[in-house]
C-alpha cells in the first residue's frame, strides 16, 4: 500500500489561522496572570490574609466592687456573645434572616446592629451577647455558611442585687466615637462606663482589652493561634457600701418613690444610696434592647434618675436644726429665747400657719426642734432676713455639690436677692423668707446633702465630703459654729424621738435609740381639713426624715425622702428607724439565702467588721 | 529519538514536573498522600504509553478506528447501566484495583474515527453529507457522556467538532446554520439539561454579586489564591488558600490556583508558557503532517488540549464560569492522563512520520 503526500494548501492556511488564534488565547491568559499577580497582587494579598487571619478582641473582665464587708457588690459571669467580622460577611440580609431566625433581637434590631457594625469599622463587632445553649449550637452548626459568625466566651457583669443597686453602680454603654479617638486602647462596641460606680471608676474597672490572632480555615475552624494578647482584668474596688444596710433599705422603700442616703458622719463614707424606682442593671450590662431603653425613658415616674443626687427637693422641716445651729450661734437666737406659737403669725399682712392648728405655747429652741414649730422659724428667718437664713443653709454645703465621686450631681438651691434678680429677674420678696424658713419655696436640697449638713450637726462641725471609696474624699471643712450650739440642736433632735411631744415619738420603742427631725414638704398648698391619706398620690406631700444613731457619737446619718409619702411621722421616719435598727440593733435571724450567696461569693478582701453601737444607752435627754 | 518532536516531549516532561509538585501541596492540604505518589505513577506509565502510540503508525491505528469508536460506546452504555453512583453521576467504571473513566479515552477514539473519515474526503470544502456525519460521530458519545451526567467532559467532544470543520473546510452558510444551531442546542440544554447548580453557576458568572457563597465563592476563593501569589508565590505547599482549604476541587479542577498560589507569576507563567509550547507544537505537527488524517488528528488533539488549557485557566483565573473542565496533565486522575498522553503519542507517530514514503 502506497500514500502519496496529500495536497493541503488550504488545510495549512486554516492551520496558520488556528495556530494564531491559540497563541493569541495564551497571551491574553498570561496577560490575565500578570493582572491579576502582579499588578493587583498586593490586593489579593491582603483578602488572602483577611481569609485566615481573625484579630478576636478580648475584652477585660471589669473590676469586681465589694462593700464595706467584702460581699460582692457587682461581679461577673460567664456569657457567650456573637461577634460579626464585617468583612467576611457578602451579604447582610442573608445574615440577618439568620440571625433573626435565632431570635438573637427583633428584626429591625438585627438590621440596625449589622448596619452598624458595617460602618463602625473593619473590626469585629459585639452583636450579641447572653446567648442561649441554643443559640451558641445553631451558629457552630452554620459555622462553614456563617463565617462571619463567631461565638465567643466573654464575661458580663453580674447584679447579685438587681435593682437595688442599679443607680449606685451605673449603666455601661458602647464606647461613643469621641471615646474611642480618645484611647486607642477602646474598640467599637466595647462597653464603657456611662453612669454610677462604673462611669466614676472607669479607668480602674474597665481594665485593658486584649487580642487575639488566630488562623482560621476555609470552614472557620481554629488552626493556630499567631499572638495572644491577653487581656489584663480591671482592678478590684472596695467600697465603703454596706449591703446588709442596702438590702434592708430596699426592702423599707418597697412601692416607694425616693431616696435613701446613709452615710458615716464621722468621715462621710457612703453607706447606702438608693433611688427608687430603680431598674433592672442586667439591661445595661450588655448591649442594650432599644425597647427596654424607650420604655425607661418613658416612665413618668423616671427610674433611670438617681434620686439621691440629682432630685431636689424642698427640705420642708427638716432645715430647721440647721437654721436653729447657725441662729444661736450667730446670736439671732439664744438657748433661752421663747417664743409663743398661736398656730400661726401674720407678718407682712400675710398669714402664715403653723402645721398645728392650735399653737404650741411657749416654746424655745429646741423644743422649737421637738415640735417643728413652725411659728418659731418664722420669726426666726423674719429677723435674720434672707442673706443670713442662706449664710446659714449653705455653711452646712446645702446649695453646692457635695462632691462625690458618682457623676452627675445636682448642687441644689439657697436663695437670695441676687439669685431671684439673676433668675427671676424681680427683686427677692420678703414674703418668700418666711416660707424658705421653714424649708419651702424656692430651697432645694438633694438626699445627699441632707445627709451630708446633718453629718456636719453631729459629728462637732465638719463638712465631709460624702464618698464610696475610702481615701477618696477630701478633707473636711469645719463649719463656722459653736460647739454649744450644735449640742442643743442635737437635744433637740434627740426630744424628735424621746420627747413626749417628739414629732418621730413612734421611733421611740424601737431597742437602739435614734435621733432626728422630721420633713414634711408641700407639694400643693396645704388644704384645711383633708387629711393627707385622702390626697391623689400626685398631691400628697414630700415625707422626709433624717436620723442617726448612736445618739451620743454619732456613727450613721439616714437621709430619706418619700416623695408623696404625706406623712413624715408614719412614712419617712419608719424607714431610717428600720436601717439604724439593722445597723446597730440586735443582729437579724440569719437569712439561709444571704448566707448562700455570702459564701459563694469568692475570698473577701480584708473583711471589716461591723461597726457595733457604743455607748447608745447614754442618750442624754 | 531524534524522530520524536523534542519541543513537544520537553513541555510535556516540565508539564509532568509541575503535576507532580502541585499535587504534593494538595495530598498535603487534604492530607492523603496517596495522591501526589499516585499521580506521579500515572505521569509514568503516562509516558510510556505515549512512546507506544508514538512508535506505532497512526495510519495502520485509523484503520481500526471504526473498532476502536464502537468499543467506546460499548464502554460509555456499560458505564451508564453498570457504573455506581459516584459525586452524583456514572461516570467511573470500577476495574480491579483502579476506576477507568472510559469518558476520557472514548473522545481519543472519537478524535480517531473524526480524522479517519475526514481523510476520505479529499476535496477542499466538506459536502453537506460528510459534516452530518462527523456530527454524528461526535454527537453519539456526546450524549452518551451527558447521560451520566458529566457535563465537564462532554464538553472537551466539542473542540474535535470544531478543529475537524474547520480543518476540512466549510461555506460561509454552514458555519452560519452552525452556529444557530449551536444555540438551539444551548437554549435547549438550558431548558431541559442543566440542573439548577450548573445555571446558577452561569448566572453567578454573569452577576458575580448573585451569589458569593455558591458558585461565587469557588470563583472568589481561586481568584484570591492566584492574585495572591505574587511574583514568586508563597512557596510550595505553603499557600494559605489550599492548605487551610479556602481552595475547593483543588486537586482536581482548581489545581492551577494552587500552583499560581505557591509559586507565583513566574512559577504560573512558566507552566503556561509550557502548555503553549505544546498546544503550538501540536499545530506545527499538523502543519508538517504528510497527509489529511495525520492533520486532523493533530490539529484536533491540539485543539482539545488548547480548549481545556484555556477554559481551565480562564475558569480559575476568573474569566470564564465553573464548568468542570480538567486542565490537563495538571488535574489528579488517572484517565484522564493516559487519555491525554494516548493524544500525544498518536501527534509523536504523525511527526515522525512526516517524510516517511512508505
Amino acid at each position: 500500500m502506497t500514500y502519496v503526500r496529500d495536497d493541503l494548501r488550504s488545510v495549512q492556511r486554516r492551520l496558520v489561522v488556528a495556530l494564531l488564534a491559540t497563541a493569541a488565547v495564551f497571551v491574553l491568559l498570561l496577560g490575565r496572570l500578570w493582572l491579576l499577580q502582579v499588578v493587583q497582587g498586593a490586593r489579593w494579598r491582603t483578602l488572602s490574609e483577611n481569609n485566615r487571619l481573625r484579630r478576636i478582641p478580648l475584652e477585660a473582665p471589669r473590676g469586681v466592687v465589694t462593700d464595706v464587708r467584702g460581699d460582692i457588690v457587682l461581679g461577673n459571669r460567664s456569657v457567650f456573645q456573637l461577634l460579626l467580622f464585617p468583612e467576611e460577611m457578602d451579604e447582610p440580609a442573608r445574615t440577618a434572616r439568620f440571625l433573626t431566625g435565632l431570635e438573637i433581637a427583633p428584626p429591625a434590631d438585627v438590621a440596625a446592629r449589622i448596619d452598624k457594625a458595617l460602618r463602625t469599622s473593619h473590626l469585629p463587632s459585639v452583636l450579641a451577647d447572653n446567648l442561649t445553649w441554643r443559640q451558641v449550637a445553631a451558629i457552630a452548626a452554620h459555622r462553614a455558611e456563617y463565617p462571619e459568625l463567631e461565638v465567643h466566651p466573654a464575661t458580663r457583669r453580674a447584679f447579685p442585687d438587681g435593682p437595688g443597686i442599679a443607680h449606685l453602680a451605673g449603666q455601661l454603654g458602647e464606647a461613643d466615637p469621641g471615646q474611642l479617638a480618645a484611647n486607642a486602647n477602646l474598640h467599637a462596641g466595647q462597653l464603657v462606663g456611662r453612669s454610677g460606680l462604673e462611669r466614676a471608676y472607669d479607668d480602674r474597672l474597665g481594665g485593658t482589652p486584649g487580642n487575639l490572632v488566630v488562623v482560621v480555615d476555609a470552614f472557620g475552624r481554629q488552626i493556630s493561634e499567631l499572638n495572644d494578647e491577653p487581656p489584663v482584668p480591671g482592678r478590684p474596688l472596695q467600697i465603703t457600701l454596706d449591703l446588709a444596710l442596702q438590702r434592708e433599705a430596699v426592702a423599707a422603700m418597697a412601692g416607694q418613690v425616693g431616696a435613701v442616703v446613709a452615710l458615716d458622719p464621722r468621715d462621710g463614707a457612703v453607706r447606702v444610696l438608693l433611688s427608687q424606682p430603680a431598674f433592672d442593671p442586667e439591661l445595661f450590662a450588655g448591649h442594650l434592647e432599644p425597647a427596654a431603653w424607650r420604655e425607661l425613658v418613658g416612665d413618668p415616674l423616671k427610674p433611670l434618675h438617681n434620686r439621691a443626687l440629682q432630685a431636689l427637693y424642698p427640705p420642708g422641716s427638716t432645715i430647721k436644726p440647721i437654721y436653729a445651729a447657725g441662729a444661736l450661734d450667730d446670736g439671732v437666737r439664744t438657748a433661752a429665747s421663747r417664743d409663743f406659737c398661736r398656730g400661726g403669725v401674720t407678718i407682712y399682712g400675710h398669714p402664715y400657719r403653723c402645721w398645728l392648728g392650735g399653737g404650741h405655747g411657749g416654746v424655745d429652741i429646741e423644743r422649737a426642734i421637738e415640735v417643728s414649730c413652725d411659728t418659731f422659724f418664722y420669726h426666726l428667718a423674719r429677723d435674720a432676713g434672707i442673706d443670713q437664713v442662706g449664710s446659714w443653709a449653705r455653711e452646712f454645703g446645702l446649695g453646692q455639690a457635695t462632691g462625690i465621686e458618682l457623676p452627675g450631681e445636682s448642687s441644689g438651691l439657697v436663695p437670695d436677692d441676687a439669685w431671684s434678680r439673676r433668675a427671676r429677674g424681680q427683686p427677692w420678696y420678703g414674703g418668700e423668707t418666711i416660707s424658705v424658713g421653714i424649708g419651702q419655696g424656692p430651697i432645694l436640697v438633694t438626699p445627699v446633702q441632707l445627709a451630708v449638713a446633718y453629718a456636719a450637726l453631729v459629728n462637732g462641725g465638719r463638712l465631709v465630703r460624702p464618698h464610696l471609696v475610702a481615701g477618696t474624699g477630701a478633707a473636711p471643712r469645719p463649719v463656722d459654729v459653736d460647739p454649744i450650739a450644735l449640742a442643743a440642736v442635737r437635744r433637740g433632735m434627740e426630744r424628735v424621738v424621746t420627747g413626749e411631744s417628739g414629732t418621730a415619738r413612734r421611733q421611740a420603742s424601737l431597742p437602739v435609740v435614734i435621733a432626728g427631725k422630721t420633713g414634711t414638704s408641700q407639694v400643693v398648698r396645704k388644704q384645711e381639713g383633708v387629711r393627707w391619706q385622702e390626697l391623689p398620690w400626685e398631691q400628697r406631700h414630700h415625707a422626709l426624715f433624717v436620723g442617726y444613731a448612736p445618739v451620743a457619737a454619732p456613727e450613721l446619718v439616714v437621709a430619706v425622702v418619700v416623695e408623696h409619702g404625706g406623712d413624715a411621722a408614719s412614712v419617712a421616719a419608719p424607714i431610717a428607724g428600720r436601717i439604724l435598727q439593722r445597723a446597730f440593733g440586735p443582729p437579724p435571724e440569719p437569712d439561709p439565702a444571704v448566707v448562700a450567696n455570702a459564701a459563694s461569693a469568692g475570698p473577701p478582701a480584708a473583711p471589716t467588721p461591723r461597726p457595733r453601737p457604743n455607748g447608745s444607752g447614754d442618750a442624754a435627754p | 529519538m531524534r524522530r520524536l518532536d523534542l519541543a513537544l516531549l520537553a513541555g510535556t516532561l516540565f508539564v509532568c514536573l509541575c503535576s507532580w509538585l502541585a499535587q504534593t501541596s494538595t495530598a498535603q492540604a487534604l492530607a492523603s498522600p496517596g495522591f501526589a505518589n499516585r499521580q506521579l505513577v500515572w505521569l509514568a506509565v503516562g509516558l510510556v504509553v505515549m512512546a507506544l502510540f508514538a512508535f506505532a503508525d497512526y495510519r495502520v491505528l485509523a484503520r481500526f478506528a471504526p473498532l476502536f469508536y464502537a468499543g467506546s460506546l460499548l464502554l460509555l452504555l456499560v458505564v451508564l447501566v453498570a457504573a455506581p453512583v459516584r459525586a452524583g453521576t456514572r461516570a467511573w467504571l470500577p476495574i480491579g484495583p483502579f476506576t477507568v473513566q472510559p469518558s476520557e479515552f472514548a473522545r481519543v477514539a472519537t478524535i480517531l474515527a473524526v480524522a479517519a473519515m475526514a481523510a476520505e474526503h479529499r476535496k477542499d470544502r466538506l459536502s453537506l453529507g460528510i459534516v452530518a456525519r462527523l456530527l454524528a460521530l461526535v454527537a453519539a458519545p456526546v450524549v452518551l457522556v451527558l447521560l451520566e451526567p458529566d457535563l465537564g467532559v462532554a464538553l472537551t467532544y466539542l473542540p474535535v467538532v470544531a478543529a475537524v470543520l474547520w480543518i476540512g473546510g466549510l461555506p460561509a452558510r454552514a458555519w452560519l446554520a452552525l452556529v444557530l444551531g449551536a444555540v438551539a442546542v444551548v437554549g435547549a440544554a438550558w431548558l431541559w439539561y442543566l440542573k439548577p447548580y450548573q445555571k446558577e453557576r452561569l448566572l453567578t458568572f454573569a452577576d458575580p454579586e448573585r451569589a458569593p457563597y455558591g458558585a461565587g465563592y469557588q470563583q472568589r476563593q481561586s481568584r484570591i489564591a492566584v492574585g495572591s501569589g505574587g511574583l514568586t508565590g508563597k512557596g510550595l505547599r505553603s499557600g494559605t488558600q489550599s492548605q487551610l482549604r479556602f481552595l475547593p476541587a483543588q486537586h482536581t479542577d482548581f489545581i492551577f490556583a494552587v500552583w499560581a498560589e505557591e509559586t507565583g507569576f513566574v512559577g504560573a507563567a512558566a507552566l503556561l508558557l509550557a502548555y503553549a509550547l505544546i498546544a503550538l507544537r501540536l499545530f506545527v505537527v499538523a502543519l508538517q503532517a504528510r497527509d489529511r488524517l495525520g492533520g486532523v488528528i493533530a490539529s484536533s488533539v491540539g485543539t482539545v488540549f488548547a480548549v481545556q488549557v484555556a477554559v481551565n485557566v480562564a475558569m480559575v483565573t476568573g474569566l470564564a464560569p465553573t464548568t468542570g473542565i480538567t486542565l490537563p496533565l495538571l488535574s489528579y486522575g488517572g484517565s484522564s492522563i493516559l487519555a491525554t498522553f494516548i493524544g500525544l503519542g498518536l501527534v509523536h507517530s504523525v511527526w515522525r512520520l512526516r517524510y516517511a514514503n512508505v
